[in-house]
């Protein structure tokens, strides 16, 4: 798909350039507005009036207050004892969503193996009911949700919502992994199957290797939905111990009394790791994808 | 193509994920199903057989009808927008240009991103008094004076829009481009040796072999978009008015502020119902060989 004019090319990188815009223009957003302070960004001056100020995020880490907090008394409720739990909820993210995904790809895969490859009884349905129970709106699962944690004593606990992401996540990982497996051809399974290889071989000697970029792209689907998704982990998860991410940043996002620009460095502080995470996927599991698939 | 006779050994391999999603969508629904047909509220202890008083009830408010509308709405302008622009993306980024890596990877990133934050994010481009932009727009002239983004009915709901689809781009683009990756060069090459214009490559060769993938995309976003809260919630929270009110937040208003849960689990199996319609009409309409046998 090489575009050898000099017109082609510039569009292609125009069209980049607002590619690049949309996807990473709010968050270059929120790392200028957490470090511009609400002084420069309201008052009538320029916005950098007051240069740039790192002292939300020293409060983050060391609870020590920056200097427009205590000299500014009308200011002093615009900050936030919520905002000290971020760093601690970043590990219980990490925790909870890379368990989420492990979770995932090793339920998940050997029934994606089996829906695209084995032909069984109830295989339709089975696999219709899988892919179709996300449907059921989360709000509706909710309440009896909560009732199924609390009857296994798990309430408020990290492994509550591994268990309830693990769960939410496995149809997306087994519907995206067997489609993917339906790619590979049948005869390099006949021919195993010739050679006597048995099922569990020809997965994991044939089937892993050759759907493994797309194992780590929808392992990675499964950790990405954990790590954003709010409402289980709000109702399951417990104190500032278990409480993922995005439960302590809608608390944040909702409480009026935090100042904007401590809220946007919690947000920049919460997007550092996503943005570390997502170079990372690129390089080893989608350019592999690619490098993979135009081999043949 | 059939690949194996069939036996009891597959279940060995579909249960370990097929047990957990069962447990955790049979029994909640159960629940829920249940308790939308009963009188249960947290202010009268007593649980008392409602039939479809609770329907009947909610059907007939004015919120539901306002929910009904918006939530379609929000079906018909995000769903197509996400699965268009992810398809425009993906392409675009299958092509060779200067700096291609660092925009695969910050496309990604809207993705990863709880609805809270997008939220948050999305306020700072709107906001009508100090948002960028409007701040943009006087800079470069256009307005003179700010528009209203998140305060007019119809700007807000356009407004809570955009950032609902600029969190769904990413899964579309991924899954297109992944899905680009797997056809086979040869097949590309022959078409443009053969003079194809960019438009009936796509039309032609391309379209053709992604359009299982389209036809999930369209699937997942047209539910995302009926069923979603966090984003619009936080960005507006339904205003102004009622203008940007999804039917998912009734669910959410009937059981946890007026603490009726037979009404909001109403709701609740209303969006099931239409979720399951809209799917099951898609799936049909489409000739797919998505479901059929290898």
């Amino acid at each position: 798909m090489r575009d050898r004019s000099i017109l082609g090319r510039g569009l292609t990188l125009l069209a980049a350039g607002l590619v690049f815009l949309f996807a990473a223009g709010p968050i270059v957003l929120a790392g200028l507005g957490s470090v511009i302070p609400d002084r420069a960004l309201f008052g009538d001056g320029g916005l950098f009036d007051y240069g740039l100020v790192f002292d939300n995020y020293r409060y983050i880490f060391t609870g020590e207050l920056p200097d427009a907090y205590l000299t500014e008394g009308a200011n002093r409720a615009m900050i936030s004892d919520a905002a000290r739990q971020v760093p601690q909820s970043l590990l219980n993210s990490a925790i909870i969503s890379l368990s989420a995904m492990v979770l995932n790809i090793l339920l998940g895969a050997p029934a994606a193996f089996a829906f695209a490859q084995f032909r069984f009884r109830g295989k339709k349905a089975s696999f219709m009911y899988l892919i179709l129970s996300p449907l059921v709106p989360t709000v509706a699962l909710v309440v009896p949700f909560f009732v199924i944690i609390d009857s296994l004593g798990l309430l408020g606990t990290r492994l509550a919502v591994i268990l309830v992401h693990t769960a939410r996540a496995l149809p997306f990982t087994v519907l995206i992994l067997s489609l993917f497996y339906r790619r590979i051809p049948a005869e390099i399974f006949e021919a195993a199957r010739i050679d006597g290889a048995s099922r569990w071989t020809r997965m994991v000697r044939i089937a892993l290797p050759l759907a493994l970029p797309s194992i780590g792209a929808t392992g990675l689907f499964a950790f990405m939905l954990s790590y954003a998704e709010f409402l289980f982990a709000m109702v399951l998860s417990g104190d500032a111990g278990s409480r993922p991410l995005s439960v302590v940043m809608a608390a944040l996002a909702r409480n009026t009394d935090v100042s904007w620009s401590l809220l946007n460095t919690a947000i920049f502080i919460a997007v550092l790791p996503t943005l570390a995470l997502v170079v990372l996927v690129w390089r080893f599991v989608v350019e592999g994808l690619l490098a993979g698939a135009s081999k043949g | 193509m059939t690949r194996e006779g069939g036996s009891g050994y597959p279940w060995l391999w579909v249960a370990p994920a097929l047990l957990p999603v069962l447990v955790f969508t049979l029994y909640p629904v159960g629940q829920a199903l249940w308790t939308s047909l009963h009188n249960v509220q947290l202010l009268f202890p007593m649980v008392t057989w409602a039939g479809t008083g609770n329907y009947e009830r909610v059907i007939a408010s004015d919120y539901f009808v306002t929910g009904l509308i918006n939530s379609a709405k929000m079906v018909l302008v995000a769903a197509p927008s996400v699965v268009a622009l992810g398809v425009l993306i993906a392409l675009l980024l299958s092509r060779r240009f200067i700096g291609r890596g660092i925009v695969r990877a910050v496309i990604l990133l809207p993705w990863a991103l709880p609805g809270a934050i997008t939220a948050v994010l999305w306020v700072w481009v709107f906001n009508p008094s100090w948002g960028v932009l409007n701040g943009l727009l006087r800079w470069l002239g256009l307005i003179d004076r700010s528009i209203p983004w998140l305060t007019d009915p119809a700007l807000a709901f356009a407004s809570v829009a955009v950032a609902h689809v600029w969190s769904q781009i990413p899964f579309a683009v991924v899954l297109v481009m992944a899905a680009l990756a797997t056809l086979p060069r040869e097949l590309m090459e022959a078409a443009t040796v053969d003079g194809a214009t960019a438009g009936q490559r796509f039309v032609h060769v391309i379209f053709p072999q992604i359009r299982a993938i389209i036809v999930v995309l369209l699937v997942y976003n047209a539910l995302v978009a009926f069923t979603t809260y966090d984003v619009v919630y936080a960005m507006t929270g339904g205003g102004p008015g009622t203008a940007t009110s999804l039917l998912s937040f009734q669910i959410w208003r009937e059981s946890f502020s007026m603490y009726d849960f037979g009404s909001g689990s109403a709701v609740a199996f209303i969006v099931v119902a239409i979720s399951g319609l809209m799917i099951f009409a898609i799936v049909k309409a489409l000739p797919s060989d998505l479901f059929a046998d290898g």
